[in-house]
């Protein structure tokens, strides 16, 4: 028996109006696109720069709303939910991760982790414990207290990844993870992005433009002419 | 809440990446403060000067009068005295005949109104007694007399006149005024007004122009011969244990008095002075509130910039599952907290000013103000009210910026970073 998938886009399409005197016609990044995500794979999604990977991955994590279709999250349907069910949806459902870190730069590493939790409203002192041994996981167990400025790039995106994932979310998207960070730190994060991966049985989407990268992935699709396509 | 109080608190401290924004919180947290200062501070001081005032018109003037509706004065007035005396929170009470006249000396002369009285019972319900600062007012005690007095038969009877009148008219302690009454007497060559000299004994100075500049006082028996109207009174005066409510007592003592007695109190009688000096307070407050206001208008726009500057902040909150009313609630926190630091600030500079100021009294001109130093009296409800007034003001001027991050759109704030 096949198992359920965790999300499932139907006839997804976004399309970005016109804007007068700057742009020609309306702008479709993609029309009737479908995607279905089965738990635990991890899925790579490449494309050219502006084919509209960033803007799927935004569909999914509900921070926009598709022009038409629909994305399924379990029983939950994306564009039934108001906004504060969707902030509910993005705080409990899903983990993201931005190509840049976008850590907070007045708080320290272990609050910034919190930081969702805390929203949520859990208790100072074990959104703070979650958050120490989340940091832990990711290697930076000895950089609790120290602000983003006084973090490398990789340092800073392992702390964006704890904060993804400190709320144990089923589902983590990350949007080029590793595209602000140099060749041996991306290696470095996307290891431990697949390895954390393995051991807290995530179901993860990644854009990407790295190939290499892309292909260690359990699925690798491209976003082209907005439609996506396996890629061998 | 908890949530949202931490982020704000932080965004405060926090050094900005654009200094100015540092600069406004800071003159706007000034802004509230002095505002707030300044608030306290006049509303002490006008505060103090009605206490002033109202503790030296109470001096002058007695809480409840009761006269006749029909205004031709009381008549066998000791049994009712009496019988008032004993109404409840009625403390003292005193007989009182007033009367207008014409006061002259040689050739100057000003219009004046007597007050017969019993000095011994006067001195109960009235301070102006007390107010004497030439002279004294001890002649106007009742005189005994071998034979029934008869006013040919005394010395010039005493007559102690306010300040501003003595010196209208020239005159001083010792020196001999004439009184003339309008209530004249019929003789056979017709309606002739009534006259009578006196001996001015004291001279009283009440710090209240209108005592000042026409009252005198006569023995009661003096003003009964010279308005020819024995054993009349036109006043009786009461002294309340609780002049705030010298209404209701009044009314009481109107009620024991029985029918074609009125009562009036204090208040009814100054009103429209009391009225005249809350409205200065009023003034005073909307006119030093508007440092408040702008003020506020510096919360909103160091506000307005922080939401500019925090636009990719806001926007990531969202992204792990921050409500757009958590975020509207981190800047009105904000907001909040400004207006609460420069609040609490001002609170205690005013109130510290407002101690300063009572305890090493600065000196004022009493000829000037009638007061030789600034009264200051803070009071804990002008302290509430200004607090309430400025976290008001404040709580509006953050509408608009933090309603503006609530309305930021995470997907479109970082899709060109």
């Amino acid at each position: 028996m096949t198992e359920a998938p965790i999300m499932q886009a139907v006839g997804l399409t976004k399309l970005y109006p016109a804007v007068a005197g700057r742009s020609a016609g309306d702008l479709t990044l993609f029309r009737d696109l479908d995607l279905t995500i089965q738990p635990g794979e991890m899925v790579a999604i490449v494309g050219e720069s502006g084919a509209g990977k960033s803007s799927l991955l935004h569909l999914l994590a509900a921070l926009d709303r598709p022009t038409s279709g629909d994305v399924h999250f379990g029983d939950i349907r994306l564009s039934q939910l108001n906004t504060r069910q969707a902030s509910e949806f993005r705080n409990r459902s899903v983990g993201y991760v931005w190509q840049f870190h976008y850590l907070l730069p007045e708080f320290t590493a272990q609050e910034n982790v919190a930081m969702p939790l805390l929203a949520r409203g859990e208790r100072r002192g074990q959104a703070m414990e979650k958050a120490a041994k989340w940091l832990n996981e990711v290697g930076l167990g000895g950089r609790l207290d120290n602000r983003s400025g006084e973090l490398s790039g990789g340092e800073q995106q392992r702390v964006s990844l704890a904060r993804a994932l400190v709320t144990e979310p089923k589902l983590l998207l990350a949007d080029e993870p590793t595209g602000d960070l140099d060749g041996k730190t991306s290696e470095a994060v996307f290891t431990l992005l697949q390895t954390l991966h393995r051991t807290h049985r995530l179901t993860s989407v990644l854009v990407t433009h790295n190939l290499e990268f892309a292909a260690r992935c359990d699925r690798m699709l491209r976003l082209r002419d907005g439609r996506l396509e396996p890629e061998v | 809440m908890r949530f949202e109080l931490f982020i704000a608190a932080r965004y405060l401290r926090a050094k900005r990446r654009q200094a100015v924004i540092g600069v406004i919180t800071l003159i706007s947290v000034l802004g509230v403060a002095a505002g707030v200062a300044s608030l306290i501070i006049a509303l002490a001081i006008t505060n103090g000067m009605r206490r002033d005032l109202q503790e030296r018109l109470l001096g002058s003037t007695a809480h409840v009068e009761l006269m006749r509706v029909a205004g031709d004065g009381i008549r066998q007035w000791q049994p009712l005295l009496e019988r008032l005396k004993a109404t409840p929170h009625v403390t003292a009470a005193a007989p009182g005949l007033y009367g207008q006249v014409l006061i002259s000396r040689g050739a100057r002369s000003g219009g004046g109104l007597i007050k017969g009285i019993v000095p011994s019972d006067e001195r109960k319900v009235s301070d102006l007694l007390q107010a004497i600062k030439k002279g004294s007012a001890a002649s106007l005690e009742p005189v005994s007399c071998a034979d029934p007095c008869r006013p040919d038969t005394l010395a010039i009877p005493p007559i102690v006149i306010g300040k501003d009148l003595a010196e209208s008219i020239g005159a001083s302690v010792g020196d001999t005024v004439l009184v003339t009454s309008p209530q004249g007497e019929l003789t056979p060559l017709g309606l002739v007004p009534r006259y009578q000299r006196y001996t001015v004994s004291g001279i009283f100075a009440s710090g209240f122009y209108q005592y000042d500049s026409s009252y005198a006082f006569l023995r009661l028996t003096d003003a009964q011969r010279l308005f020819s109207e024995p054993d009349l009174i036109s006043v009786i005066s009461f002294k309340v244990d609780d002049l705030y409510h010298a209404d209701r007592i009044g009314k009481e003592i109107e009620r024991s008095a029985g029918p074609g007695f009125q009562a009036t109190n204090w208040m009814e009688q100054n009103r429209e002075l009391f009225r005249a000096l809350k409205l200065e307070q009023i003034v005073t407050f909307i006119v030093l509130a508007l440092i408040v206001c702008v003020a506020a208008l510096n919360i909103l726009i160091a506000l307005t910039m922080m939401v500019m500057e925090k636009t990719k902040d806001i926007a990531v909150m969202m992204s792990f599952g921050v409500t757009a009313a958590q975020v509207r609630r981190v800047f009105l926190l904000q907001g909040l907290l400004i207006s609460l630091i420069g609040t609490s600030v001002g609170l205690i500079v005013g109130y510290g000013a407002s101690w300063f100021g009572g305890h090493y009294r600065f000196p004022l001109d009493a000829a000037v103000y009638s007061i030789d130093y600034l009264p200051f009296a803070p009071k804990i409800t002008d302290a509430l009210i200004v607090a309430a007034v400025s976290l008001g003001v404040s709580l509006i001027a953050t509408l608009y910026p933090s309603s503006s991050a609530a309305k930021v759109l995470p997907a479109e704030a970082l899709r060109y970073e």
